[in-house]
Formats: C-alpha cells, structure tokens, sequence
C-alpha cells in the first residue's frame, strides 16, 4: 500500500509539472510555431487573463465563466497587438523580440499605475482530498485534466475546422493560400489571437492558485519557453510530448534533490536536447517520417 | 496617487506661506534622498516605505523643520534594479548633495550601493528588516534582525505547538542566514529539524514542497519565502489542505499576504513583526489615521513603512542633538551614549552605538482563521544585540563588512 | 595630416564595405567628437564624468552582440552570462591577489581570457552543434539564467575561491577597483576622469579595431556567412570556424563589460545575469541599429541615457514610456534610429545612400 501511495504521490507531481509547462506554453507555442513570432509579452496575456477571470470572479461569475472571460479579453487584446505591432513586422521575426519586450514593460508598469500593487485574489474552489498520509489539493487535478483538454480542442480546432485549415495553409505557404482567395491578414491576426487566448486561459486557471501581481506573468516565462523550444514548431508533435519529458525531469529532481535541482536540471536539459535535435522534438520526428 | 501627492504638496506651500517662523526665508533646506522601488517586483512592499518618508517629512515640516530648517525630498524610483542603485546613489551624493539617504528593500540592492556610500563617506539609512550582521558605520538600520525577531517567536511556538520545526526559505542570503539563525535557536531549545527546503526566488509552484512537509510531520512551518511567486505558497497549501501552524518573521509583516489570500490559507500563521497597521494602542491608530488621510490608496501599512516614518524623526532627532550639524562624525557621535531615541507608533525605538541597528518593540502576530489579527503576546525594547556580541563595535573601528552567525569577524 | 600616406593607409584599414562612415569629412567628425569627449571632463562635474564611465562600460558588450549579431547573424541572448563570469572572475581573483603591482590589471586580462575560454567552449558546443536561428538564442539564454540561478543560491560560507565569498544573491563585494601601478603612489581608478579617460581610450582602441576587423578578409567572410551560410561553405569556408571565433571576441567584449562594470561599482550580482539584464543589450543593439559599429555605439549611449533620464524625471510612468519608445523605434525606424534620423537630414540622404 506504502508503495502505491508513493506512486500516486509521483503520479500527482508529474502531473502538475506536466500542467504547468502545457499550459503556460500552449499559447507561446502556437505564436512561435505558426508565426515564427518571439512573444516576449507572453506573460502579460497571462497576466490580462489572470487580472480579468478574477474581478469577474469577484462581481459572482461563477468560475469557469470567469475563466472564459479572461481567455477571450485576452484574445481580444492579442488582435488588437497583431495588428498594431506584429503585423508590420513579419518581414522581421527578431525585431519581434524588442517589439514585445516593449509591450511587455507597458503592460506591467500600466497595471501597476492603473490597479495598484496587488489584486486581492479569488481563493482555490474545491477543497482537498487525501491518499495515504497526504493530502491534495482538487483544483490541482482539475489543471491536469484542462491541460488535457486543451490539447485535444487545439487538435480539433487545427485539424478539423476550417479556420485550423486556412491557418496551417497560410502558414505554409503564404502566398498561395492568398492567391487561392484566403484573408491572409485575417487568419495571421486570428492566430495570433488565438495563442493569446491561450496564454489568457492559462492565466485564467491558475490566477486562484497565485498571488495577483502586475510582475505574475515573469514566472511562467522560462518554463514556456523551454518547453518550445525542446518542442520545436509543432504544438503536438512537439510541445505535448516535450511537456511529458520536461514535466518528468522537474518532477524526478525536485523531489530527489529540491527546487533548485529541478529549475537548473529543466534548464541544462534544454541545452542538451538542442545538441541533439537542433529543431526540437517535433523537428526529429517530422524529418524521420518525411 | 499623483493627486493626493500634488494635494499634499499644495497644502504645505500654503501652509509655509502663511505661518511658521520656519517659513523665514533662505533657510537652507535639509535634503533627504530617497532610494525605493516603486516599480517591479518589489513594488507591492516599498511603495509605502516612500510614503511613510513623505508623511513624516510633512509633520516635520509643518511643524518647524529639522533645527529650523525644512527637509526636501530628493526622491528616485530604482525600479527593483541593482544598477539603477548604483546609478542614483552616486547621483543623491554626488550631483544632489543630500545629507542623509534612505535606501533599499532588497539586501541585494543595499550590498550595491554600499560601497559608493563608503565612497563617498555618506550616512544611509536602510529601514527594512533584513538577515542581520551589517557592520559599517556608514549605515544606520531602523529595521529588524533576525535576533530580535527569532529569539522571541521560536521558543513560543515551540512551547505552544511542539518541537518538531520544517523550515522553508528562499534560496539566497536572507533566507539561508535566517533558516541557520532557526536551526540554531531550535536545537538551543532542544528541538528538532524535521526538514529544510530553500526555494529559488521566482518559483511559484509548490506541490513537492506541499509534501515533503506532509511527509514529514512538523509541528509547526518556518515560512522564510521572499517576492510576490513565492507567497503563492499559502494558496496552495491551503488548497491542498496542510493545515499545520507557520512561523515567520518576514511574511505578514512585510508582504500582507493575510490581506491578499483568501481565509483561512494564512489561518495560524504567527508572525513576529515591530509594527503591523492592526496594532491597536492610541499611538498606533493615531499613526494610522494620519497615514490614511494622506494616502487614502494605501493597501496596507506594513512594517516598512513605520521603519521609515519612524527614520525621519530619527535623523530629525540626531540633527537636533548635534547642534544641526549633519556632518557624518557629529551625527554618529550622538548616538554614542544609546539614548538617541524616537517614541514611534509601535513604542519606543533606540539606536545602539555599536552596531547602529534599533532596538523595537516585537509584536506577535496571529492570523486568525478569517484572517483578522490578534497579538497573544509583545515584547519590549528587544535589542539588536548579536552584532556587538560578536565583536562588531563601530565606535572603534569600522570594518564596512557584512556577518552571518557562520561568518564572523575575525579575532584581532 | 602631415603623412598622407599613412594617413591613406589608416583609412584603407579601418573603411571598407561593412562600415558607415568615410572619407576626411566622416573622420574630420570622429576627430572632433572624440576632441569634444576629451575635453568635457573639464566642464562637467565629477557626478557626470563618473555617470559617461557607467554609460562606456555598457558600450562594449553592445558592440561584441553587434559584432556576432548584427555582421554574424546569430542572435546571442546571453551575452550577460559572459559579462557575469567575467565580473566574478576579476572579483575573485583581486580579492585573493590584492591590489599592488598592477595585479589589477592582470587580473582584468585573466579574466576577459576566462570569459572568452567560456565562450570557446559554449560556441564550440554550439556552431559545431550547428544550433543557429532562435534556437541559439535560447541556448544561450538557458546559459545566462542557470548560472543566474546557481549563484544566487551561493551565499554561504562553503561557496568561496580563496578568500573571496561568491556571497550568493546580495552579490560580491568589496573587490578592489582597477588600480595602476605609478612611481610615486599607485592611481586608483575611481569613477572619476582618470577612469574616464582610460575608459574612453579603451573605446576608441576596440572601435577602430572591430573595424578593420569587420573591413578585413575575416569581415567579409562572417558578413557573406550571415547572408547566406550554405553559399559561403560552398565556396569552401569552413562557417562553423568563422562563427565560432566571432562569438568568442564579441563575448569577450562582453567579459570586458563585466570587469570595468565591477571595477566601476565594486560589486556583481547574480542579476546581472538575469532575464532582465539578458533581453538589455539586445535592446541597445536593435535601437541603435545592430548592422553598423557606429550606430550600435550612438544607438547603445542613446537608449542608455534616455532610459535614465527617464528614470530620473519620468517617476513611475518612466518604463512606460521606454516600452512604448521601444514599440515605435521598430515600427518606423526598421534600421535603428541612427539611420531614420539621418535619413531625415537631407543633405546626409544622397550621402548615406551612395554608402550603402
């Protein structure tokens, strides 16, 4: 029985790792992996889904209404940066990087100004449960399941609606796509937005687990990126299965060796996985199937 | 916030307009340079430090200035920044020429301006509790050191709870110094360490933490943790359903985490404190008030920002007795027979001569299950006492150096 | 001017192709900035002279990213890991070997080489491992941020070299500044105009010598790299080479940032290779125009000194307005600001467009 609680225990840790890094690189990774975009402001759509789920929460939206609102503000504004920012810059993906790291201090420093210091937060829901001599939080288990989730919906919306069609069309080859009569700024601005939605949800879901801070979005960074990047391109092919590796290695070393082992074993595991497949997971396995 | 600043700002020209035989023209004003960040991560803790300066300089100045003299604010926002640090110390001392600074939340930022401040032979009051052992007799701390904040909550938490002590900290000087200054007074106390966790700052997910603390059965938790990802922590313990009494020394007073969780994720949290805006003697709400009729805005007013009010009258006090001098060897030799006090809004507070820490009154903080606060127990004029006793003694010499309980000075 | 003939010969070193600016009237100009820059510490006070030595140090790691960057095309985003490990090193060992006999100094030297061996073996790993694009900018990202995370974890007694205590995340102190070795009394230098002069010296010297650098055979392969690496290794380079040795000076330039910034503040920090400190010198480089030395270095002094008076006058809204600086400088100015501004002086116009 001992052996099996430990397992859950493992289980569970795995799985919260694993949540984490999908879901705060899911919108990071459709950016980068459709537009070649570098999203520095990443965390500030976070930070836009976290701040708006939570006032919604705080005038009696239940939950995952307000998750929803703060998804969409976040999208909203995501078109609206598209086409204000991005757009002129295509041409230019790095310049991207500075162009973002700009709206990335307006965006903080604004909701400093604006709302102050802290938003008080809206409390976890759903209690504990407890296996063994541990106890867990529910809402944990929730976060796994809508990782899960958002995965599948992304497969569906990229593979079986006509937008996802349109999209990886446009993607692929630009030009053809509008010749064959595609809004190919529209479906640019679309992707964009739907990236940032994404990131707006994953602030969304874990705004009642966090402190609300103008500055929240900086502690999704690192851990989005390295999981892109070990993913390479491909949000599938790429980012779930690099969550599933980078999700096991943090939790292995965390609990072997503490917090700091986890950080730096992520960190020094992106370096090694570039050294063997420059263009991440989905890169190898793209090039093995073609 | 602008607003009431440029309200308050207007009230005291008219003020100094009309009467005040300090409103006597060409006094040379008294300038104070004011180092805080109000930007970045730190933010949420700082903000009311400045304004807590710029309440006490407006008492003074209505009613007469330092020796007749007004004070002027030289006020720089560093951004949460070391090098934005380095940038205006030099500029406060070197283009602005102020007398006096007040600097500094992170002990990071304090390390990166004190050597321009030995530099430059300049007096820097740093106004933040903070891991203890600065020796340098061109810095005045008004803050609280692990001595006097560990010495009086461990045994009672031990007494009240158990000695079965699981300690988190985050993972850089204040932390590690301040888990070492726990491990010593439990084992002192015939305790026990069931565990030690150092967090890296920036981290703000703690199901592992959350477990091992499970695993091994404390009767209470040290939370030492630092920055805005960290506190997370409460959130999720209380989510997860840990349910174990917490010590600290830096978290309720510092970052008002019991006002921005919701109950009970900070229920049983003890924390030792020398001020806390729920303090309810005369003198504390007095303060209170006043703070909030300047700064309506003001989420909370933590211990900081007493530090900091309560460092105005301070320097206002030494200037005084020096004849209004604010030549650095006049100023530190009032403060040679430790009577150079100040009556602030949590008690009376003394600078010691030899290490120029303060002494404080030590309120224990308890979060209660709906998060309002009650104070079981305090403790007067707790000294600053563990520099001295290691041989720090800045009326000799002046070593400039930073002690921890594993790093002493050396002998000769 | 009396020797013409060397005069030319200078010339023909440090003009070519991969540079802007030349001929007498653009160097008539370097002689009178670098005039008016010698002169000012004469009419300026000791806060100013000390603040531009603040702004210098900085120059030199903006223009190693310009050189690996802007001419070599791969984007470095942790030119601060070598900027951090330099500063440590010089920390550590003048603190051990003190501050006689010009020991400074050579501790400055050790520790630009222990940056560029770092760089050495990193780039090695990196070019041979054909890692290029965003890729590599993440890698070297990844780089700058453990070792952020490891040294700020270091503030223990155990974590010491010597007698010198890496001291975690409230950084190394107490480090001595870089101090000549003169008969008669050795000369510290302060932030004050001795450093500012041997600082500026030391600014022109790596200026013209990146470019004949970058004008040199070397320049032009590394430019011809960024254009187009598979062309180039057809002609039969070998690209991996060329990148390499280019990541390692313009990382050692990096390194040099980090001993003078140390030097300057007798202090480094773990957040001096931090995620914020890392994205700063992309953002010097890419306003002032990354493709040029000379814009690099107007650009990098710009942004810097903006940026700060921001700061002085702006109170809060100041990172505000430098975000929303950033967002329009690349809208309408893809080339930098130097370029769009002296786009928009007319008489320049024909000139500039004749040069490039």
């Amino acid at each position: 029985m001992e052996f099996l609680y430990s397992v859950f225990s493992f289980l569970y840790q795995f799985g919260d790792a694993f949540a984490f890094l999908v879901l705060s690189a899911c919108g990071l990774a459709v950016i980068f992996g459709m537009m070649g975009v570098i999203n520095l402001a990443h965390g500030e759509f976070i930070l836009c889904g976290a701040y708006v789920s939570t006032s919604v929460t705080h005038m009696g939206v239940p939950l995952p209404l307000a998750i929803i609102a703060g998804s969409v503000a976040a999208g909203i504004a995501g078109m609206i940066v598209e086409v204000a920012v991005i757009r002129p810059l295509y041409k230019r993906p790095l310049d991207t990087i500075v162009a973002t790291w700009g709206i990335s201090m307006i965006v903080t420093q604004g909701t400093l100004i604006v709302l102050g210091t802290t938003m008080a937060g809206s409390g976890t829901p759903f209690g504990s449960f407890s296996i063994g001599n541990y106890s867990y939080s529910v809402y944990r288990v929730v976060l796994m399941i809508m990782a899960l989730v958002t995965l599948a919906a992304l497969w569906l919306m990229l593979t079986k609606t006509r937008f996802g069609i349109l999209a990886r069309a446009t993607i692929q080859v630009p030009h053809v796509a509008e010749a064959l009569g595609v809004n190919t700024n529209l479906v640019y601005s679309m992707t964009f937005g739907l990236g940032a939605a994404l990131a707006g949800l994953a602030g969304g879901l874990y705004a009642p687990t966090m402190t609300l801070v103008p500055t929240m979005g900086s502690s999704f960074m690192v851990e989005a990126f390295v999981t892109v990047v070990v993913g390479g391109a491909d949000i599938f092919l790429g980012t779930a299965p690099a969550a599933v590796v980078l999700g096991f290695i943090k939790a292995t070393l965390t609990s072997w060796q503490g917090q700091l082992a986890g950080q730096i074993g992520m960190l020094i595991a992106v370096i090694i996985v570039i050294r063997i497949l420059p263009r991440g997971i989905s890169g190898k396995i793209l090039k093995e199937r073609a | 916030m602008e607003r009431n600043l440029t309200g308050a700002i207007s009230a005291l020209a008219t003020l100094l307009s009309f009467a005040g035989p300090l409103a006597a023209q060409n006094v040379e004003p008294i300038k104070l340079g004011v180092l805080e960040d109000q930007s970045g991560d730190f933010a949420l803790a700082t903000i009311g430090k400045v304004h807590g300066i710029e309440l006490a300089t407006k008492e003074i100045n209505d009613a007469g200035g330092i020796a007749g003299r007004p004070i002027e604010l030289v006020t720089y926002d560093t951004q949460s920044d070391n090098t934005r640090y380095q940038e205006f110390m030099r500029r406060v001392l070197q283009r602005d020429k102020v007398d006096v600074v007040f600097a500094g939340f992170s002990s990071a930022s304090r390390e990166a301006y004190r050597p321009i401040v030995n530099q430059f032979d300049g007096l820097a009051f740093y106004n933040n509790q903070y891991e203890g052992g600065v020796c340098d007799a061109n810095m005045i701390v008004t803050g609280a050191v692990p001595e006097q904040q560990f010495s009086t909550l461990l045994p009672y938490m031990m007494e009240t709870y158990g000695k079965k002590v699981y300690t988190i900290a985050a993972d850089y000087n204040f932390g590690q110094i301040s888990a070492e200054w726990v491990r010593n007074i439990v084992t002192e106390n015939g305790g026990e360490m069931v565990g030690e966790e150092f967090i890296p700052l920036g981290v703000s997910q703690f199901s592992q933490t959350i477990q091992n603390i499970q695993a091994a059965k404390p009767d209470f938790v040290v939370t030492l943790l630092v920055g805005t990802a960290q506190s997370s922590y409460y959130e999720q313990a209380g989510a997860a359903n840990v349910d174990l009494p917490m010590a600290s020394s830096v978290n309720v007073g510092q970052g008002y985490e019991h006002k921005r969780f919701t109950p009970p994720s900070l229920k049983d949290m003890y924390a030792t404190v020398n001020y806390v805006e729920e303090i309810d003697t005369p003198e504390s709400k007095a303060f209170v008030e006043k703070f909030h009729a300047m700064f309506p805005d003001e989420p909370y007013i933590n211990q900081e920002a007493e530090n900091s009010y309560a460092a105005v009258y301070l320097f206002k006090e030494m200037v005084e007795k020096a004849g209004g001098s604010t030549e650095l060897a006049d100023l530190r030799a009032t403060l040679a027979d430790g009577e150079l006090c100040y009556d602030a809004p949590e008690g009376k507070m003394c600078i010691d001569p030899k290490s120029q820490h303060t002494s404080h009154t030590i309120y224990l903080a308890h979060v209660k299950e709906d998060h309002s606060i009650e104070f079981p127990t305090k403790w007067d004029a707790i000294q600053p006492y563990w520099l001295g006793d290691v041989g720090c003694d800045l009326t000799q010499n002046d070593p400039s150096a930073q002690y921890t309980p594993s790093s002493l000075p050396s002998a000769d | 001017m009396s020797h013409p003939s060397r005069f030319t010969a200078f010339l023909k070193l440090v003009e070519g192709p991969q540079t802007l600016g030349k001929g007498p009237k653009f160097w008539s100009l370097f002689a009178l900035v670098l005039l008016a820059a010698c002169i000012y510490p004469q009419f300026a006070d000791s806060y100013d002279v000390g603040n531009n030595v603040y702004f210098f140090n900085w120059i030199f790691m903006a223009m190693g990213l310009s050189l690996i960057w802007g001419y070599g095309g791969a984007l470095s985003f942790g030119q601060t890991a070598f900027f951090g490990v330099a500063g440590y090193a010089y920390g550590v060992l003048t603190i051990n070997l003190g501050d006689a006999y010009g020991l400074t100094l050579v501790s400055l030297v050790l520790a630009v080489g222990i940056s560029a061996l770092f760089a050495a073996i990193l780039g090695y790993f990196l070019f041979f491992g054909r890692i290029s694009g965003v890729f590599l900018g993440i890698v070297t990202l990844s780089v700058t941020l453990v070792l952020e995370r490891f040294m700020a974890q270091t503030a223990g007694p155990q974590w010491a070299i010597g007698t010198a205590r890496l001291n975690g995340f409230n950084g190394m102190g107490a480090m001595p500044s870089l101090t000549i070795p003169w008969p008669g009394g050795a000369i510290v230098l302060y932030p004050d105009v001795t450093l500012y002069y041997a600082t500026l010296a030391l600014l022109v010297a790596v200026y013209l010598g990146l470019r004949i650098l970058v004008n040199s055979r070397f320049g032009n392969v590394i430019v011809a790299i960024r254009e187009n690496p598979l062309r180039a290794e057809m002609l039969g380079y070998d690209i991996r080479k060329y990148q390499l040795i280019t990541f390692v000076i313009g990382s050692a330039l990096a390194g040099l940032s980090g001993v003078l910034y140390t030097s300057w503040g007798n202090y480094i920090t773990p957040a001096s290779m931090g995620m914020t400190a890392a994205s700063l010198p992309i953002v010097w480089v890419a306003v002032g125009g990354r493709s040029d030395l000379t814009t690099t270095l107007i650009g990098a002094l710009a942004v810097l000194i903006v940026f700060q008076t921001l700061t002085i006058y702006g109170s809060q809204y100041a990172l505000v307005v430098m975000g929303a600086l950033l967002v329009i400088t690349v809208l309408i100015a893809p080339r930098g600001i130097v370029i769009a501004l002296s786009d928009l002086w007319p008489a320049r116009k024909s000139k500039m467009k004749g040069e490039l």
